[in-house]
């Protein structure tokens, strides 16, 4: 067999191989992934503290849609105004951050709304750090939105662009 | 046959085989990290950047092994040097659209494109070095009269 032949036939066995490994490793994740599903669960809070919960891409437009709950996004003010999900409010966390015990974390949003907070997605810790700080200042039904911008922009669903 | 020439050609394949394996391991540890340096380059979408973060680090991996052990070397720097040449377009694409973000090659750590496009080219090179040591070391074929 021509030498060409042998290594397109090692080749195509290695990468097939490979791509079995790595789907059953890692076959939890890519079937939350698939769904939509938060594909991290929460860390187990620590004595005292109470931890945001992850919400998945489906219930996040279907409670922005009936408006029954606030999205914020942690990300800096030029991400916000470059994109963001649509009605979402701006609260870059490093100026939530300074915020905490001077003013409120979200003017005109009540402390009883539930509020879901996101970010760029996937290892993006903001919105989870975000929504502590939220949960800190008094909110009580706060969620982390983990798919974030990419997952809600991937979905086609509404996107704006500049200030709000 | 020099010292030089004897070794150079293991030495190089055992070097790009551990740094594959090197790379590999923490992605592999830590696969949703991963999926966000992959999403962070803008290209693939959503579900596809998880996809590529589950199997890259085991193709990676394997390549790596089979490298540092020297069974089917011809086939894994082909996949290696294909790799390369796939990660530097993705970090062409980086620098040419401005965007400024770790590479996400090593896990952890943040690496400018231009770095991380200098170092595949080292890489790419070193590949294409195993394959030619290769060539040179695989006797010609017997033709029979």
């Amino acid at each position: 067999m021509a030498k060409t032949t042998v290594s397109i036939i090692e080749i195509s066995l290695i990468v097939l191989v490979a791509a079995a490994l790595g789907v059953f490793w890692n076959r939890t994740l890519l079937a939350d992934a698939w769904r939509g599903a938060p594909t991290r669960q929460a860390a187990p809070a620590q004595a005292g503290e109470q931890l945001p919960m992850p919400v998945g891409l489906a219930q996040v437009k279907e409670m922005l849609d009936a408006g029954q709950a606030v999205v914020v996004d942690a990300r800096s003010a030029a991400s916000f105004r470059e994109e963001h999900i649509a009605g979402a409010l701006p609260l870059p966390l490093e100026e939530a951050k300074k915020r905490t015990g001077k003013s409120p974390l979200l003017e005109k949003v009540g402390k009883d709304s539930v509020v879901i907070a996101y970010c760029n997605g996937f290892s993006c810790h903001d919105s989870m750090e975000l929504a502590k700080l939220l949960i800190g200042s008094g909110y009580g039904s706060v969620y982390v939105f983990e798919g974030g911008l990419p997952e809600w922009r991937d979905a086609g669903y509404p996107l704006a662009k500049g200030e709000r | 046959m020099s010292a030089v020439k004897r070794y150079l050609p293991v030495a190089v394949r055992i070097a790009l085989g551990g740094i594959f394996i090197y790379a590999a391991l923490p992605k592999i540890a830590d696969p949703v990290t991963f999926a966000g340096s992959v999403a962070s380059y803008q290209i693939l979408p959503y579900f596809w950047s998880y996809f590529t973060a589950a199997v890259l680090p085991f193709l990676e991996l394997i390549c790596g092994v089979l490298l540092v052990s020297g069974y089917r070397v011809r086939a894994c720097a082909l996949i290696v040097a294909a790799l390369n040449v796939v990660f530097m377009a993705a970090l062409a694409s980086l620098i040419v659209r401005g965007l400024d973000i770790d590479c996400g090659c090593f896990g952890g750590g943040k690496t400018s494109p231009w770095l991380a496009l200098s170092r595949d080219a080292v890489f790419l090179a070193m590949a294409g070095a195993v394959l030619w040591f290769e060539e040179k070391r695989t006797p010609p074929p017997v033709v029979r009269s």
